[in-house]
């Protein structure tokens, strides 16, 4: 175990009933201040490990600690902020009594829960519409304040579940900023999202999940250094010497040839040569794989091509695509 | 080693959950129109009267020479609609199917997608969620039967003149009456998560219990009559022996004693059965009776001759209904408590038992 992680799992696995294997042995580490994204296609098992976080759902096997205790332990859940995907809180309640009920079942004392709910409502702009039921709030009303209901308790760890589901686009950049000021009071954010943009600007690390495993985490720089290539484009076609040098892209009067090389120095000879021969240079650019990119190749069969079947499945005919190797 | 959780967490935690149980309470339009039609009962109560001349329906005299207050004292009056007009017909049937349709989906919402994820991930044992929950569904219950008890109290002490504290019976045993169906109800919205199929389910499992009642009610007015008609028959035999050893009607009464032992043996095993059906479910009809004997006991009300489950069917020329049953209300008041309640109670602990351990294995 990692002292310095807030969460750590090992081997991790579940079985629903129907021998439906959710996860099949997940390792994951998050460590203190950081925001960390999981993603994975739909029932890639995502949900699964959040749920095992919080006990919403029990491990088959496998062990871990959420705040250096052992997952399910009381008063690391006191110190832990949670919001899920699709949450419903209850429409007779009013915003105000929403987050202060959250706070009372954290166990906060309540002149520290008053302060805490009403900084809280302020945070999420919310403050004004407190006093109402939420039955009358909109989805993006609903989403703040289940944001300041899991913020309520002062958490280290604050686990959201596509939080951004339903948000228009200024309540998303506004999500955003809030979770890095968490990061920068020194929060630890676990985010679960589709959403690969989101998770690109304001993860420092993510993991990839592909059919209950993990395949891959690290930072976004790590995972895609392997992909990275010098892109050259050049008027005309290719000469036919360099038909080999890398994949070809043709795009109208030009084409681009992708070098498999990491640094431009390495390219450097390839466009002399171009040039000698009086190929003229339209654009050469150092390229690295998006997340997107990455994302795709993860749940892409590598035999067929095709898509792999992201989800938990009680036969699997084929196996995920081998994780990527992650420089330390 | 697991962390300790700040002073008083138990105590906010289940205090947040009840005060938002009558949150939710509040918002229910149904609790509302039940403690309105609470109030109409009351009110009706309260604008009946009686005199020396006969019975006052909201001023109204209207005479009678066998209902008035020289037959009748007017507190007894008052504390007899409450039993058997407010107790047994709105608390025990009326409130509590309304009480039933209001709290039905207490469970079934607790145990909700999206609901129970942020419950169960903060720092409260599912056991203690559960059964948090479970009790704040008794509050609808708890507050209408405190409400109509407390302005039944008011109307007997005003109009009848007689101040009974032990009235206020009528809420733990109403509430513990209630509590038998709502444990029931809560299994049934923890396994099916709905709350239709919870209340369905729950008028049922109440319809068949009221049906096994009434059927070891009615099989023990049998088997009752038939062991009282022996005895008549055994008593006369012995007579006649005893004036006339040879005397020729012996043999036939012999004969019919025996026919009768076979009766009798058909009544006890088919009670006995019911008895066995019986013992382990909860007693909601004695449960709610209970209160007639203890206000009888404690405030002196005479309950009135009535017409009583199986009354009619049985007795003859030997037996009198009367005896029957005043021999049926003898054996009641000798059913003990545990019978009653304890084993009621045991029914209750069973299935909140099941429930917690359902609650506690499933994943969510």
């Amino acid at each position: 175990m990692n002292d310095t992680s807030v969460i750590d799992l090992r081997n991790v696995r579940k079985t629903y009933k129907g021998r439906i294997e959710a996860l099949r042995g997940v390792d994951l580490a998050v460590g203190a201040g950081e925001v960390f994204g999981l993603l994975g296609p739909n029932g890639a098992g995502k949900s699964t490990i959040v749920k095992i976080m919080m006990t919403v759902v029990r491990a088959s096997a496998g062990d871990g600690t959420v705040l250096g205790k052992p997952l399910g332990d009381k008063g690391a859940l006191s110190r832990v902020g949670y919001l899920p995907e699709h949450h419903r809180f209850p429409a007779y309640l009013t915003g105000r009594q929403v987050v202060d009920f959250f706070g009372a079942l954290a166990g906060m004392p309540r002149a520290e829960r008053r302060a805490r709910t009403e900084a809280m409502l302020d945070l999420v702009r919310m403050r004004d519409w407190a006093d109402r039921r939420l039955g009358t709030y909109s989805k993006g009303m609903q989403q703040r304040v289940g944001l300041a209901a899991s913020l309520v308790n002062d958490p280290r760890l604050v686990v959201l579940d596509e939080p951004t589901d339903g948000v228009d686009p200024v309540g998303r950049k506004e999500i955003r900023d809030l979770l890095l000021r968490l990061r920068g009071e020194g929060r630890t954010i676990f985010v679960n999202s589709h959403l690969l943009s989101e998770i690109e600007m304001v993860c420092d690390r993510v993991a990839i999940m592909v059919q209950g495993r993990v395949w891959a985490q690290g930072t976004i720089d790590d995972l895609t250094r392997s992909s990275k290539r010098f892109e050259i484009t050049m008027r005309g076609a290719a000469p036919e010497w360099a038909v080999g040098l890398g994949a070809l892209r043709e795009d109208g009067a030009s084409t681009t040839v992708a070098l498999q090389v990491a640094d431009a120095a390495d390219a450097q000879p390839v466009i002399d040569r171009l040039r000698a021969h009086g190929v003229v240079i339209e654009r050469a650019v150092p390229v690295r794989e998006s997340l997107e990119d990455l994302f795709i190749r993860a749940v892409t069969d590598p035999s067929s091509g095709g898509t792999l079947n992201p989800g938990a499945l009680r036969h699997r005919p084929s196996a995920p695509p081998p994780p990527i190797e992650v420089a330390s | 080693m697991s962390t300790a959780l700040p002073e008083g967490t138990y105590g906010r935690q289940t205090w947040a959950i009840v005060v938002a149980a009558y949150r939710e309470l509040n918002a229910r339009k149904l609790f509302w129109l039940s403690l309105a039609l609470s109030g109409i009962i009351v009110v009706a109560i309260a604008g009946l009267g009686l005199d020396d001349e006969g019975i006052s329906v909201f001023g109204w005299t209207f005479e009678s020479p066998f209902f008035n207050a020289t037959v009748v004292p007017p507190a007894t009056f008052y504390k007899l609609l409450f039993t058997n007009l407010g107790v047994e017909w709105w608390l025990g049937l009326g409130s509590t199917v309304l009480a039933l349709v209001s709290t039905a989906g207490i469970i079934p919402d607790l145990v909700s997608g999206g609901a129970i994820d942020m419950m169960l991930s903060r720092p409260i044992g599912r056991g203690r969620l559960f059964l948090t929950k479970w009790m704040t569904g008794l509050l609808f219950t708890s507050l209408q039967v405190f409400v109509f008890t407390g302005a039944c109290f008011l109307v007997i002490g005003i109009r009848g003149g007689s101040w009974e504290p032990s009235l206020f019976l009528a809420v733990p045993l109403v509430v513990l009456f209630y509590s038998y169906l709502f444990a029931f109800c809560a299994l049934v919205g923890l396994l099916t998560r709905s709350t239709v199929a919870s209340l369905l389910l729950t008028m049922v499992f109440w319809f068949l219990v009221f049906g096994v009642q009434s059927g070891e009610a009615l099989t023990n007015w049998g088997r009752t009559a038939s062991a009282m008609e022996i005895a008549s028959y055994e008593g006369e035999i012995l007579r006649r022996e005893a004036e006339n050893p040879k005397d020729p009607f012996i043999e036939g009464l012999l004969e019919e004693r025996d026919a009768q032992a076979e009766d009798d043996a058909t009544w006890r095993l088919v009670h006995n059965c019911f008895m066995g059906v019986m013992a382990p479910l909860p007693k909601t009809g004695e449960t709610l009776e209970l209160l007639e004997r203890l206000l009888v006991d404690r405030s002196g009300i005479e309950a009135p001759e009535r017409e009583r489950r199986g009354e009619g069917v049985f007795g003859s020329n030997r037996v009198r209904n009367r005896e029957v049953r005043d021999e049926i209300d003898r054996q009641a008041v000798g059913r003990s408590l545990w019978w009653t309640i304890g084993t009621s109670v045991l029914f209750e602990v069973a299935v909140l038992a099941s429930c917690v351990w359902v609650f506690r294995r499933r994943d969510f």
